[in-house]
Parts: structure tokens; C-alpha cells; sequence
């Protein structure tokens, strides 16, 4: 009976050691059941978690960052705000996001470019249109202007003709600002011309003072006459809203190693830093204009500028400061773009400022003819100075007569050779020294490519001087008996009576 | 019209007078003869009133000449003309009227009278 108790604490042990190994794996499983659950969960928290963070930044992007970098095309000094958290950035989807916001700016700002070629297109045609109604009014002032001389319309004439050129200009600016050729072929033009057309396209053309410091003749090539006189005109009109109205605002011409220079000095307030920056990139002409970019309304001056000196090869600097205290604005011409007009036979126009080398240059010729006439007389005339050269030469025949030993043949004889005088220049100068007509004949004589009759210019009392006088002295030339000596005395009294 | 010979002109009319066309004195004619006196040329003056004391210079002439060869319209070289008038610079003569005939009739009456006369 032994082997009972021992089968059944075998079967007891065996019982218990089972009950123990399967309870021990029942606590495991139970165990990495909840384990796996947390698991779960947590992994569920993780990725509602993510969703959310994602649909946020998705939300951010399209609230926030998105229409920044559309406004940060037009307006580059925005920011554009980073993602909504902080750790995005990196990741696959920060960087994702990215991509999104480079498609966008790509995308709008070649929009950007066609819609405002279209709207460029637009205005081209418009401006053509006008550009060339305006020239067309232009002609009729003109020919109204020839025509009509009652003061008070050539007055009105002249305020439509003002009021023309400066519609034109505008018309023409927005023209070019749009790329548009300058719509007007020019012939080769005196560069003071240029600048002085310009001057006249302005309201304020009052305050503008020209100094042309230019040899006389220089010009512009056709081509670029009229894109000078465009530059000019815009220039000085920043000069002239710029600056007080009474203030005049200073152009110089002058020569420089390559070329000519345009100097525009204003006495205005100047420009800010970032303003002339933003100046002289515009003038620069090197990017591409956009009408959006230009504001409302859009400022097309500078605009304009650029695209000429890109297209024309001149060069405009306004990035710096006039001594004046405003802005100085420098156009260069290089000197492939000038020419020579000869002056004499086209001068410039009579509105344009003269030239200070021409008025030296002047006075030089002047004094080289009248010391070469004095050496072609050979006559010992004392005074050589310019201005009263014509006064000793005027009294020479007067001399001669006194001198010659034939004394009657002179008097006659003067007056005729001297076909190119009034009769008897000796005659009346006593009575008339100082407004005698042969001085003023002198410097016609000298002027260039104007061979004028002797028409002097003389009051009626004058010439009926001059006749009376040479009538004297035919007849005391036919008298034999008269000396030369007491002529002087009796011209004098004669004028006297003359007059 | 004048001064088409370059094309288009670029200088306008206006800007040789500072845009006006009233001039300082009314009596100034097309056909005004304008003299200068042998006074040197003063500084100071508008270059395009200068350019019309030069081409004075010359002698004697009409405004309306002065006006083809300055390129300029009438109304604008009258305004020059008067103001360079108004500075003693320049002379202005009347234009000449044109010479008035004698009436035909009253010289039948008075060829009439003397034979009248003589027969008596």
C-alpha cells in the first residue's frame, strides 16, 4: 500500500508542477499582452500626434508661409515665417514643405512676367497711338504759330504748344518704360540742342539754367539724339520735383576724356540711402522692368532711363551727391555716339545756349582779322584794339587825301572804290563819331558766310547826312580850286546843318 | 514751316521767349525795320535775343526777316524785338506806308483850272 501514496504525491507533484508552469505562462502572456497594448496606444498617441503636427504645419503653410512668399516677390524686404514647430525644419516633410513654397514662387513670378507683358503690350500700343497724335497736333500749333500773329492767340499757341510737349513726353516715357522705340527718327543734332529740347518738354523749364561749356558743332548721332533729350528731360524733371520752386536747378555740358558730359545739379533734399540705391539700379537699366514694380502710379522716369541706357550705350549716374545739396545726376555720351555739325552752316537752335569756347573763339577770330586787315592795308593805323579798329579805318581815306599831292582826286574817288561804304565815309564822321555805321559793317564783314551789301544800319537823319555829304563832295571835287585842308571844318558844319 | 529743314525742330518756339508771346510794346510790325547802334554785345541776355542783336549786327532788318532766319515764328521774334527795344539795344523804325497816289480827279480839276486860267 505504499506505492498509493507515492502515485499519488507523484501525481500531486506532477499536478502542482503543471498547474505551475502553466500558470507561470499564463501571468507571461497576460504580461506581453499588456505590454503590446501600451505599445499600441502609445504608438497610436504617436502617430495622432503626428497628424496633428503635420495637418498644423499644412495649415501654417497655407495661412502663413504661402501668401508670404507671394507678397516676398513684390516686396523682397518681407520675411517669410518657418514652419509652425520648431524641430520641422530637416525632416522629410519640413523639407517637403519647402518644395511646395519653391513651386509657388516659381510659378507666380513667371505669371508675374506674362501678365505684366500683357499689360506692357497694352500700354505700347496706347502710348504708340497718342505718341503720334500728339506729334500730328504738334505740326498744326506749329503751322498756327507761323500763321497767326495776333498776341493774344500766339500767346494761347504757345501755352498748347508747351502743354503738347509735355502730354508727349509722358506719352512717350510710358512708351519706352513698355520697351517701345522712342517713336522719332532725328537727324544728327547739335548735343545743346538736345538738352535744350529736353529742357523745353518740362513745366518748369523757368527754373533751369544751361551752362555749355561744349566745343562749338558738337552733335549727336541720329540715333541717339532723341534718347538724350529723353534722358535729359526726365532727369531734370526729378531735379525739378525735387528741389524747391526757387531754386534753379544747374545743367552743365562739358567735355570729358571719352566723350561729353550732361550734369544735372539740383538744390533739393537729396536722396536717402536705400532711395539712391534704388535709383541708380533703376537707371543701370541691367534687370528686366516690371509696370507692377514701378508703384501707383507707376514713376517711370528712371524707368525709362534704363531701358535707354541699355539700349543706347549711355551711361547715367545718380548715386551721387550735387554740392548744391540735392542730387547730382551725370549722363555720359561716349564718343562713339558723337558727331561735328559745322555751326556755320547749321547752327544750333537760336534758343539754345551759345557756347563759352565759342564766344572766345569769337573774340580770337575777330582780333586775327582785324590785325590781317591792318597788315593787308599797310597803313600805320594807331589804335589795334578790336573795337575801335573800324573808326581809325574809316578816317584813312580822309588821311590820304589830306596827303596826296593831287588834292581834288581823293574825294571823288574814295566814295567809289570804296563801293562796299555809304558815300563819303570821312564826311560825316565828326558830327557821328561813336554810332558810325562802317564799325558795325567791320564786325558783318568779319562774320562768317554773310556777304551782305553795305545796308548799315542808320537813322533817317544820318543818311540824309551822309548824302548831303557826299554831295558837298562831288561838288567840291569838280572845283578844282578847293584844297583838302579846310574839308574836315566844312563836313562839320554841314553835318550840323544836316541834321 | 520754318526750320523744318532739320525735320521736326527740337527746340520749340516758346522756349526762346520763356513762353510768352504779348509783347512789351504794340506797334512792332511785320514789316518794322530794326536797327542796331554799334554797342558791344551786353552779357546777360537770353541767348536767343543775343542771336537777334548778332544777326542785327549785319544791318538793317525787317522782324519778319529777322524772323525766317532765326527759324523763328513772327509772334516770338516781335516779343525779342520789343524787349531789346525796351533795353536801348535796338532801334525800331515804322514800316514805310506805301506811297499814297494823288487823286486822278483832283488832278483833272486842277489841270482844268489852270487851263481855265489861261484861257482867260
Amino acid at each position: 500500500m505504499i506505492e498509493l501514496p507515492e502515485l499519488v504525491a507523484g501525481g500531486l507533484a506532477a499536478g502542482t508542477l503543471s498547474a505551475l508552469a502553466l500558470g507561470g505562462s499564463l501571468v507571461r502572456s497576460r504580461r506581453q499582452k499588456a505590454a503590446l497594448r501600451a505599445e499600441v496606444t502609445e504608438l497610436r498617441a504617436q502617430l495622432e500626434g503626428a497628424e496633428g503636427a503635420f495637418i498644423t504645419e499644412v495649415e501654417h503653410l497655407a495661412a502663413r508661409r504661402m501668401p508670404a512668399a507671394a507678397a516676398q516677390l513684390a516686396h523682397p524686404h518681407l520675411r517669410v515665417p518657418g514652419p509652425a514647430r520648431q524641430h520641422t525644419p530637416g525632416t522629410p516633410t519640413g523639407i517637403a514643405l519647402e518644395y511646395v513654397l519653391t513651386a509657388l514662387r516659381e510659378e507666380l513670378s513667371a505669371q508675374r512676367t506674362r501678365i505684366d507683358a500683357a499689360a506692357q503690350a497694352g500700354l505700347r500700343g496706347a502710348t504708340r497711338e497718342i505718341q503720334a497724335a500728339l506729334y500730328r497736333l504738334q505740326d498744326a500749333l506749329r503751322g498756327l504759330q507761323q500763321r497767326y500773329d495776333d498776341p493774344e492767340l500766339a500767346q494761347t499757341l504757345f501755352a498748347l504748344d508747351h502743354e503738347n510737349e509735355q502730354s508727349l513726353r509722358r506719352a512717350q516715357v510710358a512708351a519706352v518704360v513698355c520697351g517701345a522705340w522712342v517713336g522719332l527718327a532725328r537727324e544728327e543734332s547739335h548735343v545743346v540742342d538736345a538738352v535744350t529740347g529736353g529742357q523745353a518738354r518740362l513745366s518748369g523749364y523757368h527754373r533751369i539754367q544751361v551752362n555749355n561749356h561744349l566745343e562749338p558743332g558738337t552733335a549727336l548721332v541720329s540715333h541717339a539724339v532723341e534718347p538724350v533729350a529723353i534722358i535729359v528731360a526726365e532727369l531734370l524733371d526729378n531735379a525739378l520735383r525735387h528741389s524747391a520752386p526757387d531754386t534753379d536747378v544747374v545743367v552743365n555740358l562739358e567735355h570729358v576724356h571719352h566723350g561729353v558730359c550732361v550734369t544735372v545739379d539740383d538744390a533739393g533734399l537729396g536722396m536717402t540711402q536705400d532711395e539712391r540705391a534704388r535709383a541708380q539700379r533703376l537707371v543701370a537699366g541691367s534687370d528686366p522692368i516690371l509696370l507692377t514694380d514701378l508703384g501707383d502710379p507707376p514713376r517711370m522716369g528712371l524707368a525709362a532711363i534704363g531701358q535707354l541706357t541699355r539700349q543706347f550705350d549711355l551711361s547715367v549716374d545718380v548715386s551721387s551727391p550735387s554740392p548744391y545739396g540735392g542730387v547730382r545726376a551725370v549722363l555720359r555720351v561716349d564718343s562713339h555716339l558723337l558727331g561735328r555739325i559745322d555751326p556755320g552752316e547749321r547752327p544750333p537752335s537760336v534758343s539754345a545756349p551759345r557756347s563759352t569756347r565759342e564766344r572766345a573763339a569769337r573774340r580770337e577770330a575777330v582780333r586775327e582779322r582785324a590785325v590781317r586787315e591792318t597788315a593787308v592795308r599797310e597803313t600805320p593805323v594807331p589804335q589795334t584794339a578790336v573795337h575801335e579798329a573800324a573808326v581809325p579805318e574809316s578816317a584813312l581815306p580822309e588821311i590820304a587825301s589830306a596827303e596826296s599831292p593831287v588834292p581834288a582826286a581823293p574825294a571823288p574817288a574814295g566814295p567809289a572804290a570804296e563801293h562796299e561804304r555809304a558815300p563819303a565815309p570821312g564826311h560825316e564822321q565828326p558830327g557821328d563819331l561813336g554810332g558810325l555805321p562802317q564799325r558795325r559793317r567791320r564786325h558783318r564783314a568779319a562774320a562768317p558766310g554773310a556777304p551782305e551789301p553795305q545796308q548799315a544800319a542808320r537813322r533817317p537823319e544820318e543818311a540824309a547826312a551822309a548824302l548831303a555829304a557826299l554831295q558837298y563832295g562831288t561838288a567840291a571835287a569838280r572845283a578844282p580850286k578847293r584844297a583838302s585842308a579846310p574839308e574836315p571844318q566844312r563836313t562839320d558844319d554841314e553835318g550840323g546843318a544836316a541834321r | 514751316m520754318t526750320g523744318r529743314r532739320g525735320g521736326r525742330p527740337l527746340v520749340p518756339a516758346y522756349l526762346s521767349t520763356g513762353g510768352v508771346a504779348r509783347p512789351s510794346r504794340p506797334h512792332l510790325e511785320r514789316l518794322t525795320v530794326l536797327t542796331r547802334d554799334g554797342t558791344p554785345l551786353p552779357a546777360g541776355l537770353p541767348a536767343a535775343e543775343l542771336a537777334l542783336l548778332e544777326l542785327l549786327s549785319g544791318g538793317a532788318l525787317t522782324v519778319v526777316e529777322a524772323a525766317a532766319l532765326l527759324r523763328l515764328p513772327f509772334s516770338a521774334v516781335r516779343v525779342l524785338a520789343a524787349d531789346l527795344v525796351d533795353r536801348d539795344l535796338v532801334q525800331a523804325r515804322a514800316p514805310i506806308p506805301p506811297a499814297e497816289r494823288f487823286d486822278p480827279d483832283l488832278l483833272k480839276r486842277v489841270a482844268d483850272g489852270l487851263r481855265a486860267l489861261k484861257h482867260q
